[in-house]
């Protein structure tokens, strides 16, 4: 039986007190077995972002429990918090979020960095990853002097650089032309073939399509979820979902 | 935090400085100035004061000096003389009675001076004829440039000889050799047996050892002014003779130690109030100058003090306000940071380390500043000035500070973004 990566029982996020409190998740169960690739898809306003900002470990649940890889991160305070986000998680965003003053090699140590790192082994393992996602000649560039594609897998590289028991993307290829995005998601594909976990947001209904596993978010609750490892096509319900989406 | 990764921190902070010069170099001149200010008021302090201690130090911590001063006019003296004869200042029972009744004196110097006509050949001059102590040579460091000074020996002995200063020796036109020289003063030959070196006392010390001209004195030991020019100094004037005794023209007292001075200085004024009934001495301490002009230094220390914080809190009120507009501008990158596991405390540090460079390279350069002010200071003026390497450190520690103190607060408002909202920021 494989790890439990991601366990998520009743959570609840409240934004605001009182009459103008807005309830987001209503009491929402996820778990994610270690090595799924699970896509999570949703209209807007489904509650997607907030719950990807409470699994990033960004936000916490109002109620609930969390558990990330075997621990209770649900009532961590911040600085606990950071230590699981260094640790544990590797983000990958739409709009790659790198620091456009730091070159390639700067970026992807920034993790290694916060973790304390020694500084040579820091430098050995971000080179490795940089050549790993094929930019081994561009780690003395800066962001803004790569293409939109470049810059994804530099923040592929930087999100695995802790080996983080969850890589959480939200929109990787929402930036991004089609072959570049194609390039992007056959690196998520590897990653997963090497046995990673990985969460993915999109609104894409055919990069949905390709995934083991798709959970469907309406209204702050899980409206259908294909369950652990199928790896089958989604059912209908959720190809109507990419239907009105698009 | 091991040393590495504080280097680490410190290089990062450079190095975004470094990325907007212009702004950082503005940032720094509040500082530049602030410490250059600083700099510049303790070394110019430090300068007063060492002018000050060299001064005291001429005429020796310990001393007392004893001036016999001709009362004013309007005061008739009470003497029963006949003859037009003026008696003042310092007599030889104050002496004694210093010598052997005030218990905290350890020595006492005697000066007899006397206004008489020096002639060598036929050349004739106004000289001040101090009867001086062996004692005194040394306690002024008077040297002999060429020749000898006069010594104990020749104080036995009465010996007619004397020292006199080069300007003297310049005045009298001759090619001889100074050396070995016979002068006449007051009816008596005596032998010139050194010169000596120029003195280069300070205006202050001229003053109190009642010194005016550098190059009319001549002096000789005490015991022969004594024995041969006595006390009485005729003063010629327009056509009528006037006679002053002074039995003693000055009397130097050294203290047995510098915690003395000041006692008896005081039983010394009692003294000579007693033995006088009219105040025809003065007595000047010089550990009391040094405590006048410490009370004057320390009012112009308030002042410069002021002014360098008034300019150094400027300085970081500047700094605090470019970070401010720094954070909102790099909101991004915190939420980047943070997202990627920075915690609260690493955005605090990271901002604080770029505060306290900006502070440090901007008190480095207020140090350069700094003192090449005082360098033009002291070439445009007479004002002394010293720098010690300890004011560099200080200044440095104070804008350090400074760039802490002041970038605490930016520092912990770019900490306390919600990560979310920082990465959502465009």
């Amino acid at each position: 039986m494989s790890r439990r990566v991601l366990e998520l029982d009743k959570i609840v996020k409240t934004y605001g007190t009182g009459d103008s409190a807005l309830t987001v998740l209503h009491g929402l169960d996820i778990h994610v077995e270690e090595g799924e690739f699970v896509g999570i898809v949703g209209a807007s306003g489904s509650g997607k972002t907030t719950l990807m900002n409470i699994i990033g470990c960004l936000d916490r649940p109002t109620s609930g429990e969390y558990c990330l890889n075997g621990e209770d991160v649900a009532h961590l305070d911040d600085d606990r918090l950071s230590l699981v986000r260094n640790r544990s998680i590797g983000f990958v965003f739409q709009s790659f979020n790198l620091i456009a003053q730091l070159t390639v090699a700067e970026n992807v140590e920034l993790p290694l960095f916060y973790s304390r790192t020694p500084r040579r082994e820091r430098h050995q393992r971000c080179l490795d990853l940089i050549e790993a996602v094929g930019l081994g000649h561009r780690t003395g560039h800066y962001p803004p002097q790569l293409s939109g594609g470049e810059c994804q897998r530099v923040a592929i590289a930087r999100a695995l650089v802790n080996q983080p028991a969850l890589l959480l993307t939200d929109e990787p290829t929402g930036n991004l032309d089609t072959k570049n995005g194609e390039e992007v998601l056959k690196i998520f594909h590897d990653l997963h073939e090497q046995g990673r976990t990985i969460l993915m947001v999109t609104h894409n209904a055919e990069i949905a399509n390709k995934l083991p596993r798709v959970i469907e978010m309406r209204d702050g609750l899980v409206l259908e979820d294909t369950g652990v490892g199928t790896g089958c096509l989604l059912s209908s319900g959720v190809e109507s979902t990419a239907g009105v989406v698009s | 935090m091991g040393i590495s990764r504080f280097f680490e921190v410190v290089a990062l902070g450079v190095k975004n400085l470094l990325r907007n010069k212009l702004r950082s170099f503005l940032t720094m001149l509040g500082i530049i100035f602030g410490v250059a200010s600083v700099i510049a008021m303790l070394s110019v302090g430090a300068g007063a004061r060492h002018e000050i201690l060299s001064r005291i130090q001429e005429l020796g911590v310990r001393n007392v000096i004893i001036n016999s001063v001709k009362p004013p006019a309007e005061i008739k003296p009470d003497t029963t003389d006949t003859q037009n004869k003026d008696r003042y200042g310092l007599t030889f029972e104050d002496a004694d009675y210093i010598a052997n009744v005030i218990p905290t004196v350890e020595t006492m110097l005697r000066v007899n001076r006397i206004t008489q006509r020096l002639w060598y050949g036929s050349k004739r001059l106004e000289a001040s004829v101090l009867g001086v102590e062996p004692a005194y040579l040394r306690m002024f460091g008077l040297e002999a440039g060429r020749g000898r000074v006069f010594t104990e020996v020749d104080a036995e002995n009465f010996a007619k000889v004397c020292l006199v200063r080069r300007g003297l020796v310049a005045q009298l036109e001759t090619v001889e050799d100074p050396i070995g020289m016979w002068l006449q003063i007051g009816g008596f030959p005596f032998q010139v047996i050194g010169v000596l070196e120029d003195a280069a006392f300070r205006s202050h010390t001229r003053k109190a050892l009642n010194i005016d001209s550098t190059t009319q004195e001549v002096y000789i030991p005490y015991e022969t002014s004594m024995r041969t020019l006595g006390t009485v100094t005729l003063i010629e004037r327009a056509g009528s003779q006037e006679f002053t005794q002074v039995d003693l023209d000055q009397i130097v007292v050294t203290t047995t130690g510098e915690s003395e001075v000041l006692r008896t200085s005081q039983m010394l004024t009692a003294a000579l109030k007693k033995l006088h009934d009219r105040v025809d001495y003065e007595i000047v301490v010089p550990l009391e100058l040094l405590k006048q002009s410490e009370e004057t230094q320390r009012v112009f220390n308030l002042v410069m003090i002021l002014i360098a914080s008034i300019s150094l809190l400027v300085g970081g009120i500047g700094i605090a306000n470019i970070m401010l507009a720094t954070i909102t501008e790099r909101t991004k990158e915190i939420g980047i940071r943070r997202a990627l596991g920075a915690r609260r405390r690493d955005i605090v540090l990271q901002f604080l380390a770029e505060t306290t460079a900006i502070a440090a390279i901007g008190g480095l350069l207020g140090c350069l500043v700094g003192i090449a002010g005082i360098l033009g200071i002291v070439e445009l003026t007479n004002w002394k000035a010293v720098i010690a390497p300890s004011y560099v450190m200080l200044s440095l520690v104070i804008s350090c500070t400074v760039g802490v103190v002041f970038g605490i607060f930016p520092a912990r408002r770019a900490a306390q973004m919600d990560p979310i909202t920082a990465l959502r920021f465009e």
